[in-house]
């Protein structure tokens, strides 16, 4: 009797061991791949931040270099600048909302009209931002309006002062973003119970009622995606219009963090400090990543 | 109001309601149509502008071919092409070879501290190229893979591989055991179980990743412009953001460029719509 279970238990313990050998096997290429390419990077940024570094030789400093880093006026720029474009964030959400809650009232070509608005999601921001030059040049496309609305005398020239370029790049980012986050609200509205709406409004709930107390609570979680979506991208998604648009100027008026750290490692040769910086960004996403996580975490 | 209804309309409520909706409708259509031409906007940028010459645009008037006649010449954009269809190739591939296998193991053979693991690697979602960037241009460079593409291909597939681990993940845990089971006691053993069962069903994922990755690869800069140290070997992206950030090239010219860059991620974008709007839900859209 004995026997005959030990018998039948020894196989069945192999296949189960064989089988979590295939698993780790399996999972080891992507493992391997991600802990070499960003886990490792990340611990070695945090010792190269301590160190002097110009790519070649690395001189131990301590953590004065810290110090010094927050001595530094261009990183509380960046930092400055990074939170102003924060105000562009409820515009990247609230036009994408309004637009999708368009786009689901079904009016005849809405599926056309839905391609053509996420058409540009396709396009390279450094495009988009080659697009966005020529709109704010002087004789680009915003003055051309200006001028046919009767402001004859009105010349912008948004990109080349300090006061109005952050202005420019956090509209062309709200532009950029308007694809993506309108996709997902769709996605989101689609998935609305519509008996739900109407029930409501045979009750005789107003439109704003219905958006208020049962859309825009259905949305909550595709929202709160968009949010960590869109943060995330103003965070370390800026670079490639940065490139192109004002390559940080004029002076730091649009140098970011992402950018700050591109500048003071390639242009400078300031590797160490720009680890630290690039230390400083990881921070500041892993604040909003926490949020995704518990996001995703909260589904299972 | 009161002069364009008829006075019988009290009496009949219902007809009034049908010509405010219809009123609506109409209204609602022409903002949609002002949306379109807003989103429209780069794209007639791009043909208006790269159908100039480079008087023409100055002035502001006029149409020609020149700029399209000269583009090959101005801007090495068959090659450049040529190098993004490389490196999003291999690097799709790459990104598939690691990820469906690591995210059918993480659903279906799970292994000791593979719930950490996955969860680590999900995480690693998270990590943005510039907070990292300085290590990982010594490392590549040190490697001395700056030369070809080998270099931006691995740090595109490291970035590429968290999602994609992800999404195979999610979207094995939908499929049942037995069905692979089945597979693995009819003697398939696990790489063949892997190969003609698990990669058929997961074709729906795999369409996927390849079309996020396809449109975030192509479009993308900051690897290209640092990881491939040959300007024979540039990806399009860079080539045209090198040319625009140099302010020398003719502005007709570059737009020219800009239509061609973006033409492939547009073709894949309006074919396979639905899966990139799969992916970008996944993990809440369930």
């Amino acid at each position: 009797m004995t026997g005959t279970t030990v018998g039948a238990r020894a196989p069945r313990l192999t296949l189960r061991r064989r089988r979590q050998l295939a698993g780790a096997l399996f999972a080891l290429p992507a493992v391997a791949l991600v802990a070499g390419l960003i886990a490792v990077p990340i611990g070695q940024a945090i010792y190269y931040s301590f160190t002097q570094w110009d790519g070649l030789t690395s001189t131990w400093i301590g953590p004065s270099t810290w110090t010094q880093a927050f001595h530094n006026p261009n990183l509380w720029t960046a930092l400055e600048n990074n939170a102003w474009l924060l105000l562009a964030v409820p515009f990247a959400l609230g036009l994408p909302l309004l637009i999708a809650m368009l786009l689901h009232q079904r009016v005849i070509g809405w599926k056309i009209f839905r391609s053509i608005y996420f058409l540009p999601t396709a396009i390279s921001w450094v495009v988009l931002g080659l697009v966005a030059e020529r709109f704010f040049a002087f004789q680009g496309t915003l003055n051309s309006l200006l001028h046919f609305f009767g402001l004859t005398h009105v010349n912008t020239n948004m990109l080349g002062y300090e006061s109005t370029a952050l202005s420019a790049l956090g509209i062309t980012f709200v532009f950029t973003m308007i694809g993506t986050n309108t996709m997902l609200f769709l996605t989101g509205l689609a998935t609305l119970d519509t008996s739900l709406e109407e029930a409501a409004r045979i009750d005789g709930a107003g439109r704003w009622r219905i958006f208020r107390h049962i859309t825009l609570p259905h949305l909550s979680r595709f929202i709160q995606l968009a949010f960590v979506m869109t943060v995330i991208a103003l965070f370390s998604a800026l670079f490639s219009l940065i490139f192109v648009m004002t390559g940080g100027g004029p002076g730091y008026a649009t140098t970011t963090m992402e950018f700050l750290i591109y500048q003071t490692g390639f242009a400078q040769g300031d590797f160490g400090t720009a680890a630290l910086y690039g230390l400083i960004l990881f921070v500041l996403t892993a604040i909003v990543g926490i949020v995704q996580l518990r996001l995703i975490g909260s589904d299972e | 109001m009161s002069l364009d209804t008829p006075p019988v309309a009290p009496e009949v409520p219902a007809d009034r309601r049908a010509r405010a909706r219809r009123v609506g409708r109409g209204a609602l259509f022409l903002v949609m149509i002002g949306v379109a031409v807003v989103m429209l906007y780069p794209f007639w940028v791009m043909i208006v502008d790269s159908l100039k010459s480079e008087n023409q645009f100055l002035s502001g008037h006029g149409f020609s071919w020149a700029s399209w006649r000269t583009l090959t010449s101005t801007i090495p954009i068959a090659q450049e092409v040529v190098s993004s269809t490389i490196i999003c190739a291999v690097s799709i591939l790459l990104i598939l070879l690691v990820g469906l296998p690591a995210g059918f193991a993480f659903a279906k053979l799970r292994f000791r501290a593979s719930g950490v693991i996955f969860l680590a690697i999900v995480s690693a979602m998270m990590v943005p190229l510039q907070a990292i960037l300085m290590p990982e241009f010594v490392n590549i460079t040190r490697l001395g893979l700056t030369g070809g593409y080998t270099g931006a291909v691995l740090v595109y597939a490291a970035l590429g591989t968290p999602f994609s681990v992800f999404l195979f993940a999610t979207y094995f845990r939908g499929v049942p055991d037995e069905l692979i089971e089945a597979g693995i006691v009819d003697g398939l053993g696990y790489v063949g179980a892997l190969w003609r069962l698990v990669v058929p069903i997961a074709i729906p994922a795999i369409a996927t990743v390849t079309v996020l990755q396809f449109i975030q690869i192509w479009d993308d800069l900051l690897v290209g412009l640092l990881f491939i140290q040959n300007t024979s070997e540039r990806p399009i992206t860079v080539g045209l953001a090198v040319l625009a950030a140099g302010r020398t090239t003719s502005i007709p010219a570059l737009m020219a460029g800009s239509l061609v860059s973006a033409l492939p991620a547009m073709i894949v974008y309006l074919i396979f719509q639905r899966y990139l709007v799969k992916g970008l839900t996944m993990g809440i859209d369930r």
